[in-house]
């Protein structure tokens, strides 16, 4: 059984799982396991709650030593100068443009080559499709000095389409839904192209509804990968007012020295978008990611 | 490993269209092939064929960032690199990370992949709690545990340590000897998690049936776990190994936040000293050849990524 | 579904169309400049300033620049702080590169050599200037001078920031180390200066001396030792820069002193430049090898401190030092109004430099210099006449702040202070690196 295949399955609708635990029997060896999968859980939540507990003291107390999880009061003050300084809104509202700007060309443009590649019979098909999937091994670290000049010579180095369009070049996706139409029976397209229908209206109206599970795995997965990209955020925008969030938080100071609290609390608001969009769409996250990953990178 | 591990529902989407289309139908199967693939080749063409061409190019050359120069030098960059003991430290420290980082991303990810399975007990916690952190940036991780682990004195975890009676003071990110360690500890928090899901999706796909079986024969629960998950797990764990090979070797984020490569290039990977030869120091076509180097470096771990799921592909076939 | 719904092949061509457009889209959009919308406002000349002052500097920095902003109601000027040091240097190059780089930008003048003047930078109308009341005449001969690249100038000098003595007053005063009118007595010659730091060390039962030791990126090792090893009269590279000029008994002489310091527990160990700070500033330790730009942090504080030049241990008051200047980053097409505001900025802030000088720095603006509000300036104004002894580094492309000669020389001499390296295996390491760098084919040719 392939990995790939162990994840469909496991993706694929079923009861809730914990319907298996909830009569299962307390033993022992259960109560140990729950104890140590606490502790673990515990541990992973500290340096999180650590941060929100730094954001929220006043800023003369953020290095008194002694671990006080609370200060003397609990103070939003941290949040308000750094939303005042109106850069992280600026940052936020450029990672947001980004993320989505890819995410729907990646979107159009893997499921439109993928389905060319999985349906149409075209001379140098195979061949294209070769030179796609060897992609696949060319990780875009690498190229990130003949990118740079590429960007300068288009004049694209601080613009947001400099930032999109190296990241929707992604032949990884283009396998995934590759792999998804050749599984997708043709009846249905059949059927429409004997009532008249054309390519691209079976494309739109009959293919890609019927992949929506899929195509919302790519999307959620390079969403994701677009909203936390670093590196190469990093080296096309110098402008602080063109940086994404995990870029201009590193590379941009404060002008008023080290304040730990309005540090801590420009890391917990931006950490804060995806956590939120993660506890409404656990489950599609989860999936999306078990599913791309994989195959994905 | 066969087809029995398969739950059927594959079984009604048989992957080849039905035998004889009618034969009105059949030119559509050949309309506009190009016109659908053809925008995202040519995006694919532009951002990654002509720089890995372009790079190439780049790489025989003096060339610099400003575009300035760029005279044909031959293979002078690779001769220079092959020689730089910056290019083996930091590929050095690179590998060096990679393999302290990956055992304890694998072995964690399934620890907690099988606790959350087998506790089959408030599974949005394990989730939230586990896989959570993939989701934050690597600016926001790195800054957070910059403060946990950096502040010498106040510091959270020096406080901890001193909670626990322990010595304090730890140079957690200026000493060479404890650098590299805090980078593979931040980097265990943050992406555990996606090792974590693969895993739990594989043990989820394991069939419940095989367990009933094995209990009907008295196995207990370390003998389920050795004769039966472990070994279903296999092939999971080949693939996450070398997915979480390519991803370490890719390291560059947390180093350049938290230490950027010191103390006295300690910590450098390999990505990095690209991004200080050529963005740097301008020198952008001695950074490519060097990105040629790591390049091949990362070929092969690939190359051993495809064989394998090939193989799987193959022996998921039969 | 239902056929009657679908409509004849028509649609195919024009989603061709419009998938060709939309690439074509793209790259028109692209090239007509998607930058990040700018927030400049109408009618409103858009000034965009960049530079890496954080802490103290940072603080006048931004009151200089509402300042500035109050008098230019016509200039909407933004400023951005960015990473000091290497990451800086790299971001103001790859804006350069990239064509859309700020109005005008703050630059190390030793970093100039390396900086490609001509193709990152744009030079400054001299005209322009002067017809903001700045002319070449205001300034120092070789400062200026330094900042011309081929007849033409690329860097205007705003100061000169040299490494100073901080000394805490009420720890000297306990220590016998203060004259009358409660100033540092001069400290002449090695032994002198050894003794000094023990006496301070005696009064709070700890080292005497804080320095950087360590860190990422870390500088101060190098600053200390260069600021020593000029005073000794060595250099390491010769005036035009293209020869290692290394004086090896001096060089071993300076860092067999500073590990001697280290090894009788005369200086802090282990600490990198924030810890130095606090050390300082929680009045741990008498006296402090550190720039002047920290002088605003301990006014803050309220700690009882003064400066004073670094003394005499080698054999001159020589210290180490750069200077901040103004450059105008490569725009494509730089010129107009934007151009002109920025040479009116830079003007400005030469003018006001004396609102600078109090963040510590020696002005390069000559009438600043003899303002009566600097000379009254204290400690500021103690250690002003270091600006005739300063130690800049030799003019090549890897010299200056952050540059990679001060990151690998700095790594070498950190390891001498906190004992991984002898003080022999430092000199032939840092002749070794120094090699290196010169071996390094310059990004720019022979001829930047």
């Amino acid at each position: 059984m392939s990995a790939l295949t162990a994840v469909r399955n496991a993706i694929r609708p079923r009861g809730d799982e914990d319907s298996g635990g909830r009569g299962a029997r307390w033993t022992r060896g259960r109560v140990a396991l729950l104890a140590c999968a606490l502790v673990l859980a515990v541990l992973w939540v500290l340096p999180l709650a650590w941060a929100l507990a730094t954001s929220l003291k006043p800023e003369d107390e953020t290095t008194d030593t002694g671990l006080h999880w609370i200060g003397s009061e609990i103070t939003f003050n941290a949040y308000e100068q750094v939303w005042a300084s109106g850069d992280l809104t600026r940052w936020m509202f450029n990672t947001a443009y980004i993320a989505s700007m890819t995410t729907l060309l990646t979107v159009v443009l893997t499921a439109m080559a993928a389905y060319g590649f999985s349906r149409t019979e075209f001379r140098g098909r195979k061949l294209l499709y070769g030179l796609v999937m060897a992609g696949i091994m060319v990780p875009p670290q690498v190229l990130i000095a003949p990118l740079f000049a590429e960007m300068v010579a288009f004049g694209l180095v601080d613009t947001y389409w400099g930032v999109i369009l190296p990241q929707v070049a992604t032949p990884a996706m283009v396998f995934i839904l590759v792999k998804f139409f050749d599984g997708l029976p043709r009846e249905l397209e059949e059927a429409a192209y004997v009532d008249g229908a054309g390519r691209w209206r079976v494309f739109w109206r009959i293919v890609m509804p019927l992949s929506r599970p899929v195509l919302a795995a790519v999307a959620i997965f390079t969403f994701i990968q677009t909203w936390n990209n670093f590196l190469w955020p990093f080296l096309v925008t110098t402008d602080p007012n063109a940086m994404t969030l995990p870029v201009g938080l590193v590379n941009v100071q404060s002008t008023y020295g080290v304040r730990y609290a309005q540090v801590m609390a420009s890391v917990i608001i931006g950490g804060l978008p995806l956590l939120i969009v993660f506890v409404f769409f656990q489950r599609q996250i989860v999936r999306g990611v078990a599913h791309t990953g994989l195959a994905g990178q | 490993m066969t087809t029995t591990t398969r739950q059927p529902r594959e079984a009604t989407a048989p992957p080849v269209g039905p035998p004889a289309p009618p034969r009105g139908i059949r030119r559509h199967w050949s309309e506009h092939g190009l016109a659908f693939t053809g925008p995202f080749l040519i995006v694919y063409a532009l951002f990654l064929i002509v720089p890995l061409i372009w790079g190439v190019r780049m790489s025989l050359g003096n060339d610099n960032i400003a575009g300035t120069q760029s005279e044909f030098v031959g293979l002078d960059n690779y001769a220079e690199a092959l020689r730089d003991p910056d290019v083996w430290s930091s590929l050095g420290n690179t590998v060096w990370f990679t393999m302290l980082s990956t055992a304890p991303l694998v072995v964690i990810a399934l620890v907690m992949a099988l606790m959350a399975h087998h506790l089959r007990f408030v599974s949005w916690l394990w989730r939230l709690s586990w896989f959570a952190p993939f989701l934050l940036p690597s600016g926001v991780v790195c800054l957070l545990w910059l403060w946990v682990i950096y502040p010498s004195d106040f510091g959270f975890a020096d406080q901890l340590l001193a909670a626990f009676g322990l010595e304090p003071g730890i140079g957690w990110l200026t000493d060479s000897r404890y650098a590299m360690l805090s980078i593979v500890l931040t980097t265990v928090w943050w992406t555990v998690g996606f090792n974590f899901l693969l895993y739990l999706a594989a043990l989820q796909a394991i069939p419940r049936h095989l367990y009933e079986a094995a209990e009907i024969d008295g196995a207990g629960g370390w003998q389920r776990l050795r004769s039966i998950t472990l070994p279903l797990l296999s092939r999971t764990t080949g693939v996450v190994l070398v997915l979480q090979l390519l991803a370490s070797l890719k390291i560059f984020d947390q180093v350049y936040i938290m230490t950027g490569g010191g103390p006295d290039d300690s910590t450098r990977p390999i990505l990095q000293y690209v991004y200080q030869t050529g963005f740097t120091g301008y020198r952008i076509g001695y950074a490519s050849a060097i990105s040629y180097i790591f390049f091949a470096l990362i070929v092969i771990v690939s190359l051993i990524h495809l064989r394998l799921t090939r193989r799987s592909r193959e022996e998921n076939a039969s | 579904m239902n056929p009657s719904s679908l409509s004849p092949p028509g649609p195919s061509r024009r989603a061709l169309l419009g998938a060709f457009a939309g690439a074509g889209a793209l790259a028109a959009v692209g090239a007509a400049g998607c930058a990040a919308p700018s927030t400049g406002g109408a009618g409103r000349t858009r000034l965009r300033y960049w530079h890496l002052f954080g802490g103290g500097d940072g603080v006048n920095m931004a009151a200089m620049l509402d300042a500035f902003r109050a008098e230019h109601p016509d200039i909407h000027l933004e400023d951005a702080t960015l990473e000091w040091g290497a990451p800086y240097y790299t971001k103001l190059g790859m804006a350069g590169a990239g064509g859309r780089a700020p109005e005008v930008a703050v630059l190390h003048m030793a970093r100039l050599t390396g900086f490609a003047p001509g193709r990152l930078l744009n030079p400054f109308d001299l005209d322009l200037l002067a017809e903001h009341g700045v002319t070449p005449a205001d300034f120092p001969e070789n400062l200026w001078t330094r900042g011309a690249v081929e007849g033409r100038q690329y860097a205007v000098p705003l100061d000169t920031h040299p490494i100073v003595l901080y000394y805490n007053t009420d720890i000297c005063e306990r220590a016998g180390l203060l004259d009358g009118e409660g100033r540092i007595r001069p400290i002449e010659g090695r032994e002198a200066f050894t003794e000094a730091i023990r006496a301070a060390g005696e009064v709070t039962g700890q080292p005497g001396l804080v320095i950087e030791t360590l860190g990422a990126d870390t500088v101060g090792p190098w600053r200390v030792f260069s600021t020593f090893y000029a005073q000794a009269g060595g250099t390491l590279l010769s005036a035009d820069g293209s020869e290692i000029t290394i004086d090896e008994p001096k060089m071993l002489d300076v860092l067999t002193y500073l590990r001697m310091l280290a090894d009788e527990g005369l200086i802090v160990p282990r600490v990198d430049y924030q810890g130095t700070v606090g050390v300082f500033s929680a009045g741990e330790t008498g006296l402090f090898l550190n720039g002047e730009w920290e002088v605003s942090t301990f006014t803050n504080t309220g700690l009882p401190f003064s400066m004073a030049r670094v003394p005499n241990v080698f054999g001159s008051g020589a210290a180490q030092a750069d200077c901040h200047s103004f450059v105008l980053p490569n725009q494509d097409g730089r010129g107009g109004a934007t151009n002109e505001a920025a040479h009116a900025f830079v003007a400005w802030m030469l003018r006001n430099s004396v609102d600078w000088a109090s963040g510590g720095h020696v002005p390069a603006y000559l009438p600043t210099l003899d303002e009566p509000d600097y000379l009254a300036m204290r400690p500021q104004s103690e250690y002003r006449g270091v600006i005739d002894e300063v130690a800049l580094d030799p003019p090549a492309w890897f010299a200056g702040s952050a540059s990679s000669m001060w990151l690998e020389l700095g790594a070498v001499f950190s390891g001498v202070l906190i004992g991984t390296r002898t003080p022999r295996d430092a000199v032939d390491e840092a002749r070794s690196r120094l090699e290196d760098l010169l071996q390094t084919p310059n990004p720019f040719g022979e001829s930047a």
